[in-house]
């Protein structure tokens, strides 16, 4: 036994004390650079947010749920409130979803009775260069804006100026216009049922 | 792979013990990333980024300078332990070495350059499993001194980036009409968008393997 355990440190000692030394190195730059990380994802979640609400002067967290993805798995989503003058004028929401290349994550901002979007930005996509990446160009975005904050649907044509629940996709990008739809479905039918159970927002009764 | 990848480079330099040697032997080593052993034209290595990342400049420098970080990193650190290692357990400690550079690399992208890490996605962890590395600790760092370690990390690192950034220069010019976000060509020109996209990526480094064959054999016969 015992030579079995000297001979097991014989051969691996050098790999057992480089582990130990580099999973420090690494824990030590986490710890220093992490807090500068963290301000960056806030810092470009607020752009986006105030991009969305100009109007808005701060956006304090009111609530983290949990929204079931269309995949079956719970997925966070942080509701932000948009505030100027202490009165509310919206709500922010992170959300997510399969786009056609990998994950696309969104921010979606509605009214402050969750009656219409406001519009959304993109957090992070990788759709392809020239063509599903549009979906970040006002051009798709714009039909968002003021659109009710009910389910939406997707038209292969139509008029992109006229806003209303129907969304025209973006030519030779159909599956990504498409998970942008789907994803905000799914979301803002599930934060609207939470938040109201919350008593965050009125019913609409 | 090279004759001088496979032969520890200080026995080479042991055949004449004169500074000019050394001096030449570390001139060619450094030299040998950019062209003769270029990682990317000649080796075939690292296929995965160079293909990627190279719709624009700027991410292809992002990566090449993060893979010159890992490469000198990971070279001083087998080198330095080249005497210890088992040679049924290099390859593990290779990685375990790559990995450690390549996470604090991914972190200092996104605490000081988020829209780059961004940018860059996944590929950067990625440099983990890029053959350049791994085969730069096989076939050099793990047989030679530290000094020709380095020089051999920096020529690889260097020749890797160029070529990204020839590639990216190519790529961005005929997909924007700019390159570094400057315009280049004439306001008519009309955009190849398919030379952001992959298929652009695989043209461009096909027809530059070629060139540089082609190249390399006129040499040879002169």
């Amino acid at each position: 036994m015992l030579k079995a355990i000297r001979h097991f440190i014989e051969q691996s000692w050098l790999l057992i004390v480089a582990s130990f030394f580099f999973g420090l190195l690494i824990a030590t730059t986490n710890t220093a650079w992490s807090p500068r990380i963290e301000q960056n994802k806030t810092t470009k979640i607020n752009n986006l947010m105030s991009g969305l609400m100009p109007k808005a002067e701060k956006f304090e967290l009111a609530a983290e749920l949990q929204i079931e993805s269309s995949k079956g798995k719970k997925v966070k989503s942080n509701v932000y409130k948009g505030l100027a003058e202490g009165r509310c004028l919206g709500w922010a929401f992170n959300c997510e979803g399969p786009g056609f290349a990998d994950k696309i994550e969104l921010i979606v901002a509605v009214d402050e009775n969750f009656e219409n979007f406001a519009g959304y930005a993109v957090l992070a996509s990788n759709e392809t260069p020239g063509f599903g990446d549009r979906i970040k160009l006002p051009l798709y975005r714009q039909q968002f804006a003021g659109a009710p904050a009910d389910k939406l649907e997707l038209a292969r044509t139509g008029d992109a100026e006229k806003i209303d629940s129907e969304i025209v996709a973006i030519s030779g990008a159909t599956v990504s216009s498409e998970a942008v739809i789907k994803i905000i479905n799914n979301f803002v039918v599930q934060v609207k049922e939470q938040m109201q159970k919350k008593g965050l927002i009125g019913d609409g009764k | 792979m090279a004759n001088n990848a496979q032969t520890p480079l200080e026995t080479q330099g042991k055949k004449s013990l004169t500074g000019q040697t050394t001096t030449s032997l570390y001139k060619q080593t450094l030299l040998a990333g950019l062209w003769r052993e270029n990682p990317v034209f000649r080796l075939l290595l690292g296929m995965c980024p160079t293909l990627a990342v190279t719709a624009a400049v700027k991410p292809a420098l992002t990566m090449g300078l993060s893979v010159i970080f890992v490469l000198l990193c990971s070279n001083i650190v087998v080198s330095l332990m080249r005497k210890l290692l088992k040679p049924h357990l290099r390859i593990l400690m290779f990685t375990l070495t790559i990995a450690t550079f390549v996470t604090i690399a991914d972190l200092f992208l996104k605490a000081f350059v988020p829209r780059m890490s961004e940018t860059l996605g996944p590929y950067v962890p990625l440099i983990i499993v890029n053959c350049i590395i791994i085969c730069r600790a096989e076939a050099c760092a793990s047989k030679n001194t530290l000094v020709v370690s380095i020089i051999d990390a920096l020529g690889m690192g260097a020749g890797f980036t160029l070529t990204l950034c020839v590639l990216a220069g190519i790529r961005e010019i005929l997909s924007t009409g700019a390159v570094w976000e400057v315009n280049i060509l004439p306001a008519g020109f009309v955009p190849w968008a398919a030379m952001s996209m992959p298929v652009g990526a695989f043209i461009t480094l096909g027809l530059l393997l070629g060139l540089v064959n082609v190249t390399t054999k006129r040499n040879a016969k002169t």
